[in-house]
């Protein structure tokens, strides 16, 4: 029926493990150690981990230090992403072999939108397969896959059988797939609001479904709308192919804590400069701008400043950027500075999208 | 072989028997009508598998046998006669030969062998319904039926016999109609799903029939007999779903209006509505029904005032239009009633005048959710 949203067949690709992976494959001889990708100095952070280094419990985000105590035998190799993004342009290039709607989420990571796809194979199952060992033949990396109806349950179903395997989940197990899992699985249910749900006695996708709507709005807000219908099987975002940015950013993190506002100016103006360039390379102008300082004792505070014309250029970026950090005296030294730009000049368009994929067509629950 | 035919009352016939046939077959046995003469009679039936139809008529004939005619090379002739004698003669080098008033016309023909036969019930549970009443719940209905492949159950019209009444329920999971007649009933209780091909055939030779239709139906099959016509079709097989347990009960709030105002105002206002969606607002206080809708893309917008008689809480609930014009059109009475309860549960749409003595009908809408 036209009114009827066909079922659509979507894929999230999830490569294994990535930038470890990359590394053991230009250097074999970190094959089968526990290996980090990252700094490994004072300050340094985790930004992927070996499955063998997983063990020890090193995960991606941990900090250098934490991560030696966990492990001490891990090997820390420096991150090279111009190589990880050559290698995910041959990834990318192998999905668009099956369609045109591929939605990176970053390097390592898309949707596929396969309803439609150009080998006109009907199972998604199948197409996934094929893409894995693809991507095992021709790059010799593994990824792990997950296949539904929508990109929310696609995304959870790709951790199932992580590493290099994937899980389906057809369009009449999701209600029931959903039911049974776990809140904290939910994509965008994190420590904190899972916490807040276990506290209403909310564990479970069935848990959760119980609640009314009235429910969930009241205490969680707009998020509360987005559960009520996810949990339902109802999530109509697009795989859109060209994601729009929302905000564009860039930060330092300082070897020694400054506190002398002259060295911070020197700082500001290398982030402001980063800033701008990544404005101009991304053909983008904003509005808002946004000084993030992480203080010595890792409290977090930002000012941000919307102008009433969009902005790229470095030197009203800085200029910006300066007006917030004396704004306001700085109670402590800083570890972290960063500059960020929102309210990006393709807002309207992100708009539009959302206020179609809203209204939801509501089903009768047998 | 050979008979003698009236042209139009053959093609009388053989134009409804030629709804069964595929426009593409895989069997190229099932583009023929079969013609199985047995002196005066004639049965001539079409099948796609899943359902056969049969129709018997007089013929001058002192032979017996069975030919598979091509059907769309029969009826295009057929239709270019005017009414004349025919005659069909089976010729012995595999052609029929038709003459008329005009010429003669040779088609190749096959074996009637070859033709699937139709399945023979096993232990059916008989009864009987007046046609019209039988077209009748078929129309009610069968427009909410889905089309999804993967809930084949909800891509037909379950029905549900009892000693007391006849229901039958339609639903694609966005709307459900639930057609009931106290006035006709079955010997015992029977449930079964029946495909929306053969109903839809039954429906527009029935629609102005005073005969009665004997439905005969076991687990796997079911057979409509009636007039001199017979069709056989196979069950959709699997559970309907149990569709009374969504049907709310407590709908505090009661919307009573015009149908025929009701419907053109959402037919006019949903032409501005969102393409996709077909959404529109209704905002009902006191005795005021707003129906607006709106497409952000293009800065359309539309809203309409209606006066109604209204009992319960103001409230806002969004609809597909859609589902809206198309159950308000299937009525035929001159008020109907709105029950809601919440904006994000189930619209329950009735009748309130125009209906027989026993006959009931209670439509579901499921509603769309607004975004503010």
């Amino acid at each position: 029926m036209l009114n009827d949203l066909p079922i659509r067949k979507i894929i999230h690709v999830d490569m294994d493990a990535f930038y470890a992976s990359v590394e053991q494959l230009d250097n074999p001889e970190l094959i089968g150690k526990p290996l980090a990708v990252g700094g490994s100095g004072t300050r340094g952070v985790v930004s992927a981990a070996s499955y063998e280094a997983r063990k020890f419990g090193v995960r991606s985000a941990i900090s250098g230090v934490k991560a030696r105590r966990l492990c001490p035998e891990l090997i820390f190799v420096p991150p090279r992403f111009d190589r990880y993004k050559e290698i995910s342009k041959k990834i990318r290039a192998i999905f668009l072999d099956y369609t045109d709607l591929v939605e990176p989420l970053s390097l390592d990571e898309a949707y596929l939108d396969v309803t439609e796809n150009k080998k006109g194979n009907p199972s998604a199952s199948l197409i996934a397969e094929e893409i894995r060992t693809r991507i095992f033949n021709e790059v010799g990396l593994t990824a792990s896959a997950g296949i539904s109806v929508n990109k929310f349950v696609a995304k959870i179903a790709s951790d199932y059988n992580k590493p290099n395997g994937q899980k389906t989940v057809n369009p009449e197990e999701v209600l029931d797939f959903l039911e049974q899992l776990d809140i904290r699985k939910f994509y965008g249910i994190g420590k904190v609001t899972a916490e807040k749900m276990y506290q209403k006695g909310i564990y479970t996708g069935l848990d959760l479904k119980n609640k009314s709507l009235e429910f969930l709005e009241k205490n969680f807000g707009k998020s509360g709308t987005h559960y009520y219908y996810i949990v339902r099987g109802i999530h109509n975002s697009e795989v859109k192919p060209n994601r729009i940015r929302k905000s564009l950013a860039a930060e330092r993190t300082f070897n020694k804590n400054l506190s002398s506002e002259v060295f911070l100016l020197e700082k500001l103006e290398h982030i402001a400069e980063e800033v701008s360039k990544r404005l101009t390379r991304s053909k983008v102008a904003g509005k808002t701008v946004t000084l993030k300082i992480k203080y010595s004792d890792f409290t977090l505070q930002t000012r941000s400043k919307t102008l009433p014309y969009f902005i790229s250029d470095k030197s009203v970026v800085l200029e910006t950027a300066k007006e917030l950090l004396y704004q306001e005296k700085l109670n402590n030294s800083v570890r972290l500075l960063g500059i960020s730009l929102s309210n990006l000049n393709t807002e309207k368009k992100i708009k539009k999208m959302e206020q179609k994929s809203v209204s939801a067509q509501l089903k009768i629950n047998f | 072989m050979k008979f003698i035919v009236s042209s139009t009352y053959l093609l009388k016939q053989l134009q409804v028997l030629g709804g069964v046939i595929n426009s593409s077959n895989t069997l190229p046995i099932l583009d023929n009508f079969l013609f199985d003469i047995d002196n005066n009679a004639l049965t001539v039936s079409a099948s796609d598998l899943e359902t056969t139809m049969s129709s018997t008529l007089d013929i001058e004939s002192d032979s017996k046998g069975s030919v598979a005619i091509p059907a769309r090379l029969l009826l295009d002739t057929l239709k270019t006669f005017p009414e004349q004698p025919l005659t069909f003669t089976v010729e012995e080098n595999n052609t029929v030969e038709i003459s008329s008033n005009h010429g003669k016309y040779a088609l190749a023909y096959a074996d009637g062998a070859e033709f699937p036969k139709a399945v023979a019930l096993e232990d059916p549970s008989s009864t009987t319904i007046a046609g019209h009443i039988l077209a009748t719940a078929i129309s009610k209905t069968i427009f909410a039926a889905g089309n999804d492949d993967l809930r084949p159950v909800m891509s037909g019209v379950f029905f549900q016999f009892s000693t007391d009444n006849l229901t039958f329920v339609a639903t694609d999971a966005h709307k459900l109609v639930k057609y009931t007649r106290e006035d006709v009933s079955a010997s015992q209780v029977a449930e079964f799903i029946m495909p929306k091909k053969p109903l839809t055939l039954l429906k527009g030779i029935l629609s102005s029939s005073e005969e009665n239709v004997t439905i005969d139906y076991n687990d796997s099959n079911a057979k409509f007999t009636f007039e001199n016509t017979v069709l056989i079709c196979r069950l959709i097989d699997g559970k309907y779903p149990n569709y009374e347990a969504v049907i709310p009960k407590e709908n505090p709030n009661k919307l009573s209006i015009d149908r025929t105002q009701f419907l053109n105002s959402v037919k006019r206002v949903s032409i501005f509505s969102n393409k996709t969606t077909h959404q529109i607002r209704l905002k009902i206080a006191g005795a005021e029904l707003n129906i607006s809708a709106e497409d952000i893309d293009y800065s359309n917008k539309a809203e309409e005032r209606l006066t109604c008689d209204y009992q319960g809480d103001d409230m806002q609930i969004g609809f597909n239009s859609r589902f809206l014009t198309e159950m308000l059109n299937n009525l035929s009475a001159t008020d109907v009633q709105l029950e809601m309860s919440m904006p994000n549960r189930a619209g329950i749409l009735t009748p309130i005048d125009g209906l027989d003595e026993g006959e009931h009908v209670t439509m579901l809408v499921m509603p769309v959710m607004l975004n503010s």
